[in-house]
Parts: structure tokens; C-alpha cells; sequence
């Protein structure tokens, strides 16, 4: 299947089986490994990819569902500035420690932000529900968030 | 981001952070390679069985197929493990856990590789199985490993000081009880994988999530008969591990297949299911109490039987049980003790290392043995154990002498002197309609390194690059302790360059020198003591030529700066990439060996141990967890956790925190909602939906306290902190459901089923006619 | 490799339904990508829901609210209507899954999937919900209580699709309540569910109670005894607590690995007794409120 989409700012033309994974599209084919796998099932939120703006699940969707899409993974989150704001609070707060669920939770709190410019550390905790950690404990990721909500630079 | 010079205590960001935020840190996950195969195995599905047939025809002749490969293909032992060499690559007659391997196929996608793994026939005879250890103990029950002598017994110890059963019979007061605790899953992010591949000259080259990349090459070494010189590992930062990549996982496969796949690369990653299934365990355990105390508290004696269930293999079950063991009387005095401990072997899933190895087991009974000590005495349970918290200078209970740093009556001190702890009662009156509030504390300890029989060795390898800049070569595998970050701290304490300045090379066997595997909280103070020494040699070496151009005929006058050497009394400067200019490039490397300090005790006790027992140096925590409990549905809610921790000097003050953090979040999971249940051997709870481990809701907000001594014999006065934390929640949550509701817990986790069964028993005793 | 069609409208999915009728559907993906991880399902080809214009949006008219099944649930939680007037349907997608979740997965998959634990179909059941069916033939509605027939079935017959629900929003002085019991506070299925609506009369007295309980039976439990046995009565812990009894009777919950079937009964009978929060002081401030009433929370 052919198929056009937008992927961190530029225009994506492939020929992929429409039930392809996009979490495998984006990782194999297109060389985007800073979307990660941790379950493949829609549970711990390490796949997490921005749709239209949107936080969506790349394990649980299909190269189908990219057609005419706007898709920002982590690679395309600093863009060319370098660090976008939530990637400096992260790295100054602490908030990485293995790392691998900092893609997934830094594109969660991406969105989070769009929605909610000055959440509560529980609306925080709320948001992030959906990307789990094993390391941090998730304080010093909702003092990440914290700070960079309230640096207040939240676009991409 | 941040050019500054790296020094100890200060909190200085991870060097590994920003690239892990960019989505651009390669973890082993993150390998592929041209023409890649894909290389999947096929597991028994049946805890015991004999296998009378594995059909691998049709997988074979399905299209894409690389190789199908059974225990015959595998040359050398077929056996690895880390002690004991009783697992199995692939398995030969007989599977003895459902996670066994039966077959590895190699295919040149995913789709095939799924399809050709389905369609082998394996034909297993079911055999009678045992899966708690009552059942293997019985006399007659199947006996899992044939050429074992000890039958279902991997370990059988004791340690014992004075004569416990004696003084248990004198003492004023005797609390008995059991308890019960299950395995629990690391669930790091990042599942057990790699990538490998043969290089022409027949070298098998490994990129592996490992915690243990020398030792993996022994593992695998030992298991498919190749020299250690004809294999090369390397393991990048790893995403998360706990204990559960400490040891052969995918290494063994990856090797086998990357001999039958003609110089391609071979890539195997277990899903999420596959990790469940066959991924390595906390050890589930039966632990029987009995301790008796003066009626001033003075503890006086304990004895206890401890049970650990091994599963299939030995992995390192018997090093854990041992240091529970160790652990089993708690951070306190107690003159005479008895711990008794069997390692069972099971048809369960393989038990293996997990953070707080051991100590997370005991540490929930020790301290609810406190708590009902506690209670019996009408004492507070703070001042018991403030009254028997060991101090330097005391034995502990396995007759060690606590020569080390021994922080745990300042943790005790500064948690009872805690708002939290203070106000408790208050708070406890202001719980809602259906809640119940109630706050409890533990004192942990938990000790760092490997304990005798086996050197705790690092080595340390530091350069000077032609650049001018300083690369240090990690020995030990960081897997997201930041290990690697306080690496650079000591070296820009000593070498006094900026963080820019810094690189570091992660553990490949090829580059970097043996430094043990990262695990038992040790790899900060073992290769940190031996990068000490490197870098102090290397200060000097660069000195030294340093003064061969400034002509200085004294090296006093030279000091080592940011980028240059400088002469003090001319002010001349050299920039070291001049200076690495005239060193040759083996003059431009130190390394230095460091050995952790071993207990110089003559030790009575503990004679069954081979390896791991005893140990020298240990951190101590004291928690506070203040919970609300609901009767309506037995729901337990953490919401306060306060924790005072020792661990010597704090070489990074966010480093810390991130480690007690996360510890006490793993703490909370298995004291909730964390337990593996399996039916029959096989795992019931077999991903994320059924095992559910914290979300960031279920997380309250924590306070963590650092108490600060000074270690003397670790780097810049530092001790391990990786584990100790892990083993507070349980019972400091447990206490507290105590505290709020009577409800006396003796096995987890403290799900809102067992809590509220046990409120509707209390209620029953209490009223028996309603 | 499947095939994966993505109709935009009406006509190209009963286009598409012609070439492939063993197809399968999918909206949000998120029930159906885990089914075939688990191969649980098997589907020769896909059809995606997600772009059909027909079964979107979210209006009133003539006092009914219509959802179009392939709204999200996150679309959902931000729709003024949904958390005016439909607040007990709000209350009960708040603890769906998770963010991501409930940006992707739709209304029409909670139901269409009929699992007895859905979140959506307690709240669903207590505010008597129709749901819409198209076909190439037509359209008819049927109440959601009908349209389920059992654990993870529904009356959806070959070629015919869910296309919208419709509810009737309940009167202002209304009283309702969503409780969901799981193992922990986000991404877990439920062990019980509980959504109640109620009215009292001026002297405090029950006059009107629909009461639903998930997870503890093949399908959504709704009993008229026990709604009937609360009618006319006030609110008290003794009435609860007999009303609770007569629960754990009518539930059919089962043993799994997250509960067991005792579990199950005890928590259903017990979580009516929440709603002795709304007897408390604090809570009658809520109840002033437009029939948005919170248990305060310790």
C-alpha cells in the first residue's frame, strides 16, 4: 500500500503492508529507533507517538492509519533548536534515569501541556497515567513537567 | 548544555541524559543491521514433561527459514548458569519450568519466525511436577534435577550465633509468627535482547542488554564450547534491569544462532509475554518467626526458618537466600540467632536476582516481628528499634563486626523526630466516611558487594585521547543507576576538565576491563575506588609530561587545569592535546584494579556458603509510609512516604534521590498490586494488563532525606544505594494497615482482597453472632 | 500481510463491506490490535471506522443527546454536553484506560466490544442509552440493555454497524454516582463497577434509583428488586446495608486472576454504601449543585 504522511516536519512516501505496525515503521524502516517497544499491547506507553497532535499508541496502530497524518516522534521534538523545553526540564530535574520510558513520557507530557498549560502535580500524575516507569518513581518527571509548564514554552 | 567541571557531591547531570531525551541513546533494542535475521525460540508450555519428540520439518520447509536448531546443534556443555551450571540452552530430554527452551528458529522476518515457531510439533509427556516447596520437600516428590545430590534442595545453610533455642525459652516475651511473600517481576521497559553476529575469522561479536558482559562471555563460553577470546560483548545503557539481565538471558541463543546465520546479523527481542514467561524472578518465600525480647526490649534472641523458591534452575538462588539470611534478624543486635534456610528447587519460573536480592523477603517479616514486639510491649515501635539499632563497634547477627560506617540509628532519629511521624495521630483523625488511616515505619539495611569467595574486583581504565580529552572506559554496565555519571564526577574531581571534555566508553569486552557485573549495589564503589587510582595516575603521568615541554624541574609547579597544564610560577600553559601529542598512545592509558574490602571476622558460622557471605559494608534506611485504607473495597492508598537513608558521602545528590525514589515505587508494587500467579506452572499473569506494576498515580509524593556519614573505605566516603530502598514499603505499609484497622497481614501483597476478607474476619471475631 | 480499509463515509464502507464480508471492524484499534496479539481474533482484512463522517460528532436535539460511536473518549471528556448533562457518563470515561487510551478508542468499541467489564456500559445502562445501528438497509435502535446479549456479544449481525448513541440527559435534581474498583488507579480493567442515579423527594425519601454493577456478570447487572426495595425508602446505613445484601444475591461474578468471585459479590453489596455520602453534611452542598455530586474526597 502507498501511503503519504508528515513525519517531524517532512513528507513520507512508502510502499508498506497496510497492517504493518507503525511502532516497527517508524523504528525499522524509517530508522526512528527514539520510539521504543516495551510491551506491544497498548499498556505501558514507551511507543508513544503525537498524531495530528494527539497522543496515540504506535504499537497499537497500523501503516493504514498514517495516511494524510501529521506524526511527531521524539527525534522531531526539538527540531532545530536542539532541546525542546520539556527535554531541558527533564535533564535538569533528573527525571531520566534509564531512559527508556523518557520518549514515550516526554510526547505524553508534549500533549499534556497543549491541553492543560498549568496542571497540577496530580493533573501531572493524571496525564502521564498511561507511561509507566520503573526507575524514577515518577517524582522528578512530574517536577519536570512542573518546570517546564511553567517556563511556559510549550510549542513544538 | 552545561560546561562545568564535575565534582563530587554536587548534583551534576547525567552525561547520558540528554541524548536519552532526544530519543537518540541506542539501547541494545535499538540495533538492526542489513539483512537481518530474526531469531525466536519455542518454549515447553507444561512446567514438567519429558520430551519424546520435537518435528521440525515443517518449520524448516517453510520459505524464509534460516535454520531450526535443538539441543544436538548446541556444541560445548549445552548448560549454562552463573553458580550452577544446570540450565539447559535448549532443553534435551526433559523441560522442567514452562519457560524452557525447546527450539530456536532463525528467519529472515518477524511473520516467518512467528509461523515457523508454531509449526514445530513438540511432543512433551507430562510428568507430576511440584510448585511450593512443601511439595518438593515431601519425601518421594519428582525430583527435578536427577544428578543433583542435594534432590530438590539447591542449598541448605545455617547461621547461628550463641544458642537461640535456648534463650527463646528465657526470654520475657516471644512473638511467633509466618509469613508468605510471592515472585515478583522486574518489568524493566526495555525487554531482554540483542544482537549478534560472526565475524569472518569465526569471532562472535554480542550487542546485549546485559548487566554482565565479562561474565556473559563465560556463560556462553562454558555453555556452546567457543574460547572467551573468540567472543566480544558489549552492553550499551540499558533500559532498566534490577537483577533480571544479570545472567545468561539471550546470550546463549544469540551466539547458537549467530553460527548458523553466514555472517549475517541475528536479532532476538522477547515480547513482553516471552519476558513473563521466561524472564528471571524475584524469589517467592516462606519465612517462619519466632523472636523473644527482655520486657525492656532488648532484643535477645530469633530464630527462623527460611524458605526460598528457587523454580527450575539455580540461577543465583542460593546466594539470595543467603543474603537473606544475612539480613534476617534485621539492622539490630540480637545475641543469639538462628536462621535456618532451604533453596528449593520448583517447576515454577526460574527465581534469580532482584533488587534487595533476598532482603526484600525477610525485611517484611523482620519488621513486622518488630511491630508485634512492639505492641506486646505497650512500646513505641520507633524507640524499639532505636533501642537495638546496631551501631559501629556491635556484631550483627551473623557475628560480623560492624567496623564500617552504620548510619541506621541517625535514619531512626531523624524519621522520629519527622512532621510525618509527629503528627500522626492527628492526622490518623481526620479519615472520611469508609477510610481508615494508619502510619508505619521499617528499618532496613541492606548490604552492598558480593561478600567473600569471589573477588569484587574492578577495573579501572582511563585515557588521554590525542584530543586532549578524557575517556573513561567503563568496566560495568550501567543500566540506569547513573553509574556512568558519578564516574565522571570522580574523574573531573581529580583531573579537574569540564564536562565537554569527558567521554565515556560503555562496557565492551574488546575496550574495557572486567569490572564485575553491575549489580549488589557495588558498582560505584568498586570501579569508582579503582577509577580513583586510575585517574590520580593519569594526573601525574600528564603532569610528569608536561614538564618534558615546560622544562619545569619540578612537577610541585604544575597544576592540572581545564583543557591545559599550567606552570604556576612562569604562568606558561600547555593544552593537553599538545601534551597527548608526545605520549605515545599506550602511555596515554591508567588503569588500576580495586578489590573490595572483605570481613576479617573468623567466621563460626555460615560454613554451607561458597560465595556470598559475609559482608562488610551495608546502607540502612528507616521508612514511613502514612496510608488510608477503605473498607468498602480493602484499597489501600499510600498518602505520605518518608524515607531517611545512609549511604555514606553522597557523591550526587540527584543521583540518590533517583535511586531511592525509584526503589521505594518498586517497593510499593510489591507491596500492592505485584504478584506473579501461576496455575500449574504456568503464568497466569503474563503481561501488563494482568501484572500491573505503579502508574504515576499510584505513586504518592515522597520525601527522601539523605543522612550523610563517611565511609572511609569507598570513594570519596561512599557506600552502594541502589537496593535498600526496596525493602521499606512492604513493611512499613504493612505496619501501617496494622496502625489503621487491626488488620494484622502475614502475606502480600496487601491487595484489597486480602484486606478486606481479613476487615470482614476481624469483624466476625469481634461480633461472632453477626 | 491483511488488507486495512479506510472509508470516509457511508457509501464507501458498504462498498468496501462488498469486496471483503469477512472483514473485520476496528475504530480506535485499541481492543482490536490486543485481540490479535493474543490470537484471540483472527481477521482477513480490516475496516477502520475512525474517518466515517456519518458516525462522528456529538449533538442534542428535542432533549436527546446523540454520540456518534466513533467519537473518542477523550473527545468525549472534553464536550461541555457530555460533562453537563451527561456528568455520570463523564465521571465513568475519566477512568477509562488511559490518556492515550481514550485519545484513540471510541464510545462504539467500549460497547461493540460488550466486555462485562467495559467502563462505559454501567453509566450507559443506568441512563437507559439506545444505540443506532446502520446497515446498507437501513437504520434501527434498539436500548443498550437489549443490544448486548452477553459477555463480549452483542445483536451486531453481519453488515450492519453501531453508529450512534442516544441518550436522554436526566432531570437537574437528579443524584448520580460512578465508583471503579481496580487494582490500581489508571490502565486496569474493572473488578467491579458501580453507577447509580436517584432522585429524593422533598422529605428524603428514594423515588427513583437505577442502579448498574460491571464486572460482576456476564453482562451489565441491573436488578429490579433491588432498585424497588430502595423506592420509598431514605437513605441510611441500614437500608444500604440490606439493600447490599440482596446484591451480593443477584450478582454472578467469576473467579480470575485479578478477583475472585467472593470478592466480586462483598464489593458490589459495599459499594452502595457510598452513597451515604451523600447524607453526609459536606455532600449536600453537592446535591444543590446541578446533579453533580462527588463523594468528598479524605
Amino acid at each position: 500500500m502507498k501511503i503519504q504522511f508528515i513525519l517531524n516536519g517532512e513528507e513520507i512516501h512508502l510502499d508498506v503492508a497496510a497492517d504493518r505496525r507503525v511502532v516497527d515503521l517508524l523504528r525499522e524502516d524509517l530508522g526512528f529507533t527514539g520510539t521504543k517497544e516495551g510491551c506491544g499491547a497498548g499498556e505501558c506507553g514507551a511507543c508513544s507517538i503525537l498524531v495530528n497532535g494527539e497522543h496515540r499508541l504506535s504499537c497499537l496502530m497500523v501503516a493504514a492509519q498514517l495516511a494524510g497524518a501529521e506524526i511527531v516522534t521524539i527525534e522531531g521534538l526539538s527540531g532545530e533548536k536542539g532541546f525542546h523545553p520539556l527535554q531541558e526540564a527533564f535533564i535538569r530535574e533528573g527525571a531520566v534515569q534509564c531512559g527508556f520510558c523518557t520518549p514515550g513520557m516526554i510526547i505524553a507530557a508534549e500533549a499534556l501541556l497543549k491541553s492543560n498549560p498549568n496542571p497540577t502535580r496530580e493533573e501531572i500524575r493524571s496525564g502521564l497515567s498511561g507511561n509507566l516507569c520503573r526507575c524514577t518513581g515518577y517524582q522528578k518527571i512530574v517536577d519536570a513537567v512542573s518546570e517546564a509548564s511553567r517556563i511556559g514554552k510549550k510549542t513544538t | 548544555m552545561f560546561n562545568h567541571i564535575p565534582e563530587i557531591g554536587k548534583t551534576f547531570v547525567r552525561p547520558d541524559a540528554a541524548g536519552k531525551s532526544k530519543g537518540t541513546e541506542k539501547y541494545a533494542a535499538d540495533y538492526y543491521g542489513d539483512q537481518l535475521v530474526w531469531a525466536g525460540v519455542r518454549r515447553a508450555g507444561i512446567a514438567c514433561g519429558r520430551i519424546r519428540n520435537v518435528d521440525t520439518s515443517a518449520a524448516q520447509s517453510l520459505p524464509g527459514v534460516v535454520a531450526v536448531l535443538t539441543a544436538k546443534d548446541v556444541p560445548g556443555t549445552n548448560r549454562q548458569g552463573i553458580v550452577h551450571k544446570d540450565q539447559p540452552v535448549l532443553a534435551e530430554d526433559k523441560v522442567r519450568y514452562s519457560g524452557d527452551a525447546v527450539a530456536l528458529v532463525l528467519a529472515d522476518d518477524r511473520a516467518t519466525l512467528d509461523k515457523a515457531l508454531a509449526l514445530l510439533k513438540v511432543d512433551i509427556e507430562p510428568l507430576p511436577a511440584v510448585f511450593t516447596h512443601e511439595e518438593a520437600l515431601k519425601p518421594g516428590a519428582p525430583v527435578i534435577h536427577e544428578s543433583h545430590p542435594g534432590g530438590n534442595i539447591l542449598l541448605q545453610a545455617q547461621i547461628r550465633q550463641g544458642n537461640a533455642v535456648q534463650a527463646l525459652a528465657d526470654c520475657d516475651v516471644l512473638i511467633e509468627e509466618s509469613f508468605d511473600v510471592p515472585m515478583q517481576a522486574h518489568a524493566f521497559l526495555e525487554t531482554e535482547n540483542g544482537l549478534a553476529w560472526q565475524e569472518p575469522d569465526g569471532r562472535i561479536v554480542l550487542i546485549c542488554s546485559t548487566q554482565a558482559p565479562f561474565r556473559d562471555r563465560w556463560e556462553i563460553g562454558h555453555a556452546l564450547g567457543i574460547p572467551m577470546d573468540k567472543l566480544r560483548v558489549s552492553s550499551p545503557y540499558l533500559g532498566g534491569a534490577f537483577g533480571g539481565k544479570d545472567g545468561a538471558t539471550v546470550q546463549c541463543f544469540l551466539a547458537l544462532a549467530a553460527m548458523h546465520a553466514q555472517g549475517r546479523p541475528v536479532k532476538m527481542t522477547w515480547s513482553r509475554e516471552e519476558n513473563f514467561a521466561a524472564g528471571y524472578k524475584r524469589h517467592a518465600a516462606h519465612m517462619e518467626y519466632r523472636l523473644g525480647a527482655k520486657a525492656d526490649g532488648t532484643l535477645q534472641a530469633l530464630h527462623c526458618k527460611l524458605f526460598y523458591n528457587t523454580g527450575a534452575y539455580a540461577h543465583l538462588g542460593g546466594e539470595v537466600m543467603a543474603l537473606g539470611m544475612e539480613h534476617a534478624g534485621g539492622p539490630y543486635r540480637i545475641l543469639h540467632t538462628l536462621v535456618e534456610g532451604w533453596c528449593v528447587y520448583t517447576n515454577q519460573p526460574i527465581a534469580g536476582a532482584m533488587r534487595g536480592f533476598g532482603v526484600a523477603q525477610v525485611s517484611f517479616a523482620a519488621e513486622r516481628m518488630m511491630d508485634l514486639l512492639a505492641a506486646k510491649l505497650n512500646m513505641d515501635p520507633l524507640d524499639l528499634r532505636q533501642k537495638n539499632a546496631l551501631r559501629r563497634g556491635d556484631q550483627n547477627t551473623s557475628g560480623v563486626t560492624m567496623t564500617q560506617s552504620t548510619g541506621i540509628d541517625a535514619c531512626l532519629a531523624e524519621l522520629q523526630a519527622s512532621p510525618l511521624w509527629q503528627n500522626r495521630s492527628q492526622w490518623k483523625e481526620q479519615a472520611s466516611l469508609f477510610k481508615r488511616r494508619g502510619v508505619g515505619v521499617s528499618a532496613v539495611f541492606n548490604a552492598i558487594g558480593y561478600g567473600r569467595g569471589l573477588p569484587d574486583s574492578a577495573i579501572a581504565k582511563i585515557e588521554l585521547t590525542q584530543e586532549g580529552n578524557i575517556r573513561v572506559y567503563n568496566g560495568v554496565t550501567d543500566m540506569g543507576q547513573g553509574n556512568a555519571t558519578a564516574f565522571v564526577q570522580i574523574a573531573g574531581q581529580i583531573l579537574c576538565q569540564e564536562n565537554n571534555r569527558f567521554e565515556l566508553i560503555q562496557p565492551d569486552t574488546d575496550r574495557t576491563l572486567p569490572s564485575g557485573s553491575s549489580s549488589a549495589s557495588r558498582t560505584t564503589y568498586t570501579y569508582g575506588n579503582a577509577l580513583i587510582k586510575a585517574a590520580e595516575d593519569l594526573r601525574r603521568k600528564i603532569i610528569g609530561r608536561a614538564s618534558l615541554i615546560l622544562l619545569a624541574d619540578t612537577l610541585d609547579g604544575l597544576e592540572l587545569l581545564p583543557g591545559r597544564v599550567r606552570d604556576m610560577q612562569s604562568g606558561r600553559e600547555i593544552p593537553l592535546e599538545m601534551i597527548a601529542s608526545i605520549m605515545p598512545p599506550e602511555d596515554r592509558i591508567c588503569t588500576s584494579q580495586f578489590l573490595m574490602p572483605v570481613v576479617r571476622d573468623k567466621m563460626n558460622t555460615g560454613k554451607e556458603f561458597v560465595i556470598g557471605f559475609p559482608h562488610l559494608l551495608f546502607s540502612y534506611a528507616a521508612h514511613l509510609a502514612a496510608i488510608e485504607v477503605d473498607e468498602l473495597t480493602g484499597a489501600i492508598e499510600v498518602k505520605e512516604y518518608d524515607a531517611k537513608t545512609e549511604a555514606g558521602h553522597v557523591l550526587n545528590p540527584h543521583t540518590f534521590t533517583q535511586q531511592v525514589h525509584g526503589a521505594i515505587a518498586q517497593g510499593i508494587g510489591y507491596a500492592l498490586f505485584e504478584e506473579i500467579v501461576t496455575k500449574d506452572g504456568r503464568l497466569m499473569t503474563p503481561d501488563f494488563t494482568t501484572y500491573h506494576i505503579p502508574c504515576a498515580p499510584d505513586v504518592p509524593e515522597m520525601r527522601s532525606q539523605i543522612i550523610e556519614t563517611w565511609e572511609p573505605s569507598g570513594p570519596y566516603g561512599m557506600k552502594g544505594v541502589g537496593e535498600v530502598g526496596s525493602n521499606g514499603p512492604l513493611p512499613a505499609i504493612a505496619n501501617a494497615l496494622a496502625d489503621a484497622c487491626g488488620v494484622q497481614m502475614t502475606c502480600s501483597p496487601l491487595s484489597p482482597e486480602r484486606v478486606l476478607l481479613a476487615l470482614a474476619q476481624m469483624k466476625k471475631q469481634e461480633n461472632p453472632r453477626q | 500481510m491483511k488488507n486495512v480499509w479506510l472509508p470516509q463515509n457511508l457509501t464507501q464502507l458498504w462498498a468496501c463491506l462488498d469486496n471483503e464480508p469477512d472483514a473485520r471492524f476496528f475504530a480506535g484499534g485499541t481492543d482490536l490490535l490486543v485481540q490479535m496479539r493474543s490470537r484471540k481474533v483472527e481477521a482477513a482484512a480490516w475496516i477502520g471506522l475512525e474517518k466515517i463522517n456519518e458516525i462522528k460528532g456529538i449533538d442534542e436535539d428535542k432533549g436527546s443527546i446523540r454520540i456518534g460511536a466513533c467519537v473518542t473518549h477523550a473527545q468525549l471528556l472534553r464536550h461541555p454536553l457530555i460533562a453537563g448533562k451527561l456528568s455520570l457518563l463523564h465521571k465513568a470515561i475519566a477512568t477509562l484506560g488511559s490518556p492515550p487510551i481514550r485519545t484513540m478508542g471510541t464510545i462504539g468499541g467500549n460497547i461493540c466490544t460488550a466486555s462485562p467489564a467495559g467502563d462505559t456500559l454501567p453509566p450507559l445502562y443506568v441512563l437507559q442509552a439506545e444505540v443506532e445501528i446502520f446497515s446498507f438497509k437501513g437504520t434501527q435502535r434498539l436500548p443498550i440493555r437489549d443490544f448486548i446479549s452477553g459477555p463480549g456479544r452483542t445483536k451486531l449481525q453481519q453488515g450492519e454497524i453501531l453508529a450512534a448513541i442516544h441518550i436522554k440527559p436526566s432531570s437537574g435534581t437528579d443524584l448520580h454516582h460512578f465508583e471503579k474498583v481496580g487494582q490500581r488507579k489508571s490502565m486496569c480493567c474493572a473488578i467491579a463497577s458501580f453507577a447509580a442515579l436517584w432522585s429524593l423527594s422533598s422529605s428524603g425519601r428514594i423515588e427513583k434509583a437505577r442502579l448498574a454493577w460491571g464486572s460482576v456478570g456476564p453482562t451489565i447487572v441491573m436488578d429490579q428488586d433491588i432498585e424497588g426495595f430502595l423506592i420509598g425508602k431514605k437513605l441510611t446505613r441500614e437500608t444500604l446495608d440490606r439493600a447490599a445484601q440482596l446484591v451480593e444475591q443477584r450478582v454472578a461474578p467469576i473467579d480470575d486472576v485479578r478477583a475472585s468471585a467472593d470478592y466480586r459479590r462483598k464489593v458490589s453489596g459495599h459499594l452502595l454504601l457510598r452513597l451515604l455520602h451523600f447524607t453526609q453534611g459536606c455532600a449536600r452542598r453537592h446535591i444543590r449543585d446541578k446533579g453533580v455530586a462527588d463523594p468528598p474526597i479524605g
